[in-house]
């Protein structure tokens, strides 16, 4: 991933990109039904990969299904 | 100086070529009045990232020049055109539509952009998004750093994701096209939402050089239009190999609907079930009316049933899998920290931990999907199915929960489409079908790998005998 140093010109366009961010519509007030916390939010997002493991694992396959991945030399 | 009327605002890329060409208006007129509009009505739906009014006067000087000395590059010559914020622009902030990245500038364009622009399209400006994309999964509609994308159609709904901005900018009259990307419904999403035509192209069909990566082995990069003839347009010029994507397919793709099949010999397979049950109540009518339009066009209509695999925990597996590798920096550094969405840092941070063995269990299963949809779509050449089931929600509606109560249909019909499309790599067309509770609704076209000729033959009649993608929102 190549970033680059901006010259003056260049702060100037990417401020003027912050100037779009402050003219966008006010963001509305959410229905919050009852927030998680992050440890919760973690929690929750662990319990969802724990089911998709559990799904996954009840699909049996055979040793010679390869997956899609393939190395080129 | 010649003022641009409201009408051009709305057309089709082939309407404005032509009227550039009989020199009715210069492109730096026309790009001067999308820049003008693209900018005083983008903010009011958080739809523009960044406003390219500047270099886009010079790209609309030197295609005017060439106009003058009639050297024609194309149908896209001159067309004010947008992209996600997704794609690199040399020298200007690509943001990704994340906190973490809002001073983020590349010294390279993505060739996507690179191509439309030896086409003679100007690129006006950077369309807002769904923060990286959606990352594994989000909760809310302003998981944006420009807040919630708002529908054109009605304010208070989202516009759907993650390609918010290009969906909204298209609807809107902002830009004659934009470009999108979808890992799992990113185009087709918006597109239907917003009332546009969006197409995902075959995994591997248009170069991702340039693009962030969400997950390297379901990215694509696709056009919304206002059509399905502008899609094809646009394709053409963005498809083909690159060395710089590893994924690129080494195929190009040259639209010539009048070389595609007789619409009496493609063979559309759909489940019933989707028309009569899943879609919403208020849907229901005009999907109705959408599949009678389609059995009108002479293609042989048939009922499908999807290949049974657990398609939601493979794309989320494989998505969390590449996401959390792909930010993995993002993620150690605490930045990740500075996204909008609780439920999006939270699955990076959790996709660090998936196993290998369950990736690649992922990708094993994903195999035999593959040859499932090589089977099925043996017996028939398209399938057809609604792009959602319903109207857009509302922008306060949390994303990840039922916007009803109504038990989904015991059969499964093609609900899946999403999802399995992406992960057979397969091509599919959003085409606007009608209105539910005032928001546009639209059906999907999904077909073998490298079909987009068939698809695009099949919408480009199906809006031949309609004008649901003719409609224009309410303006202020």
């Amino acid at each position: 991933m190549a970033t680059i140093k901006l010259t003056r010109r260049e702060v100037a366009t990417a401020l003027s990109a912050s100037v779009v961010l402050r003219a966008q519509a006010p963001a509305p007030q959410l229905s919050q039904n009852p927030a998680l916390s992050p440890d919760d939010e973690l929690k929750a997002a662990r319990d969802s990969n724990r089911q998709n493991s559990e799904q996954l694992a009840k699909f049996p396959l055979p040793m010679s299904t390869e997956p899609v991945v393939h190395f080129k030399a | 100086m010649a003022s641009i009327p409201d009408d051009i605002f709305f057309a089709t890329i082939t309407e404005i070529n032509q009227k550039l060409k009989a020199k009715e208006f210069s492109v730096q007129e026309l790009t001067k009045a999308f820049s003008d509009r693209l900018e005083r009505l983008g903010p009011t739906y958080n739809a523009l990232a960044l406003s390219l009014r500047k270099p886009a006067h010079r790209e609309a000087r030197d295609v005017d020049g060439d106009i003058k000395r009639e050297r024609f590059r194309g149908a896209l010559q001159g067309i004010p055109f947008g992209a996600k914020d997704l794609l690199s622009y040399a020298k200007y902030p690509t943001t990704w539509g994340a906190r973490p990245y809002s001073g983020q500038v590349f010294d390279y364009t993505a060739t996507s952009l690179t191509k439309l622009a030896k086409m003679g399209a100007i690129l006006t400006g950077k369309l807002a998004m769904v923060e990286l994309a959606g990352g594994p999964a989000y909760r809310y509609a302003n998981a944006s750093l420009t807040g919630p994308g708002l529908n054109p159609w009605d304010r208070t709904r989202w516009s759907g994701g993650s390609s918010s901005g290009s969906g909204i900018a298209v609807a809107a009259g902002l830009v004659t096209f934009a470009l999108g990307s979808e890992t799992s419904g990113s185009i087709l999403t918006p597109s239907a939402f917003c009332g546009v035509t969006g197409l995902r192209p075959t995994y591997g069909l248009v170069s991702r050089h340039g693009a962030m990566g969400l997950s390297w082995t379901l990215d694509k990069i696709g056009p919304m239009c206002r059509s399905a003839e502008d899609c094809g347009l646009v394709l053409h010029e963005i498809a083909g190999a690159d060395g710089q994507d590893p994924a690129t397919a080494g195929k190009s793709f040259y639209y010539a609907p009048q070389f595609s099949r007789d619409l009496k010999f493609i063979r559309v397979g759909f489940a019933p079930v989707d028309f009569d049950e899943a879609a919403e109540p208020a849907a229901r009518p005009d999907f109705a009316k959408a599949l009678e339009i389609i059995r009108s066009l002479g293609v042989q209509v048939t009922e499908v049933k999807l290949p049974e695999f657990p398609y939601g925990p493979i794309i989320s597996t494989i998505i969390s899998s590449e996401a959390a590798s792909i930010f993995e920096p993002l993620i150690k550094s605490g930045k990740v920290d500075e996204l909008a969405d609780p439920k999006q840092i939270a699955g990076l941070k959790a996709g660090l931990e998936i196993p290998a063995t369950d990736y690649l269990k992922a990708m094993r299963i994903r195999s035999l999907i593959q040859s499932a949809f090589s089977d099925l779509l043996d017996d028939v050449d398209v399938l057809l199915a609604p792009s959602r089931f319903g109207p857009a929600p509302k922008i306060t509606q949390p994303l990840d929960r039922p916007g009803s109560d109504r038990p989904m249909p015991a059969a499964p019909g093609l609900a899946a489409l999403i999802p399995a499309g992406n992960l057979a790599g397969l091509p599919a067309l959003s085409l606007p079908c009608g209105f539910a509770d005032g928001m546009p609704i639209a059906i999907q076209l999904v077909g073998r790998p490298f079909t987009e000729n068939t698809l695009l033959a099949i919408g480009r009649d199906f809006q031949a005998r309609t004008d649901w993608h003719r409609r224009r929102p309410p303006m202020d």
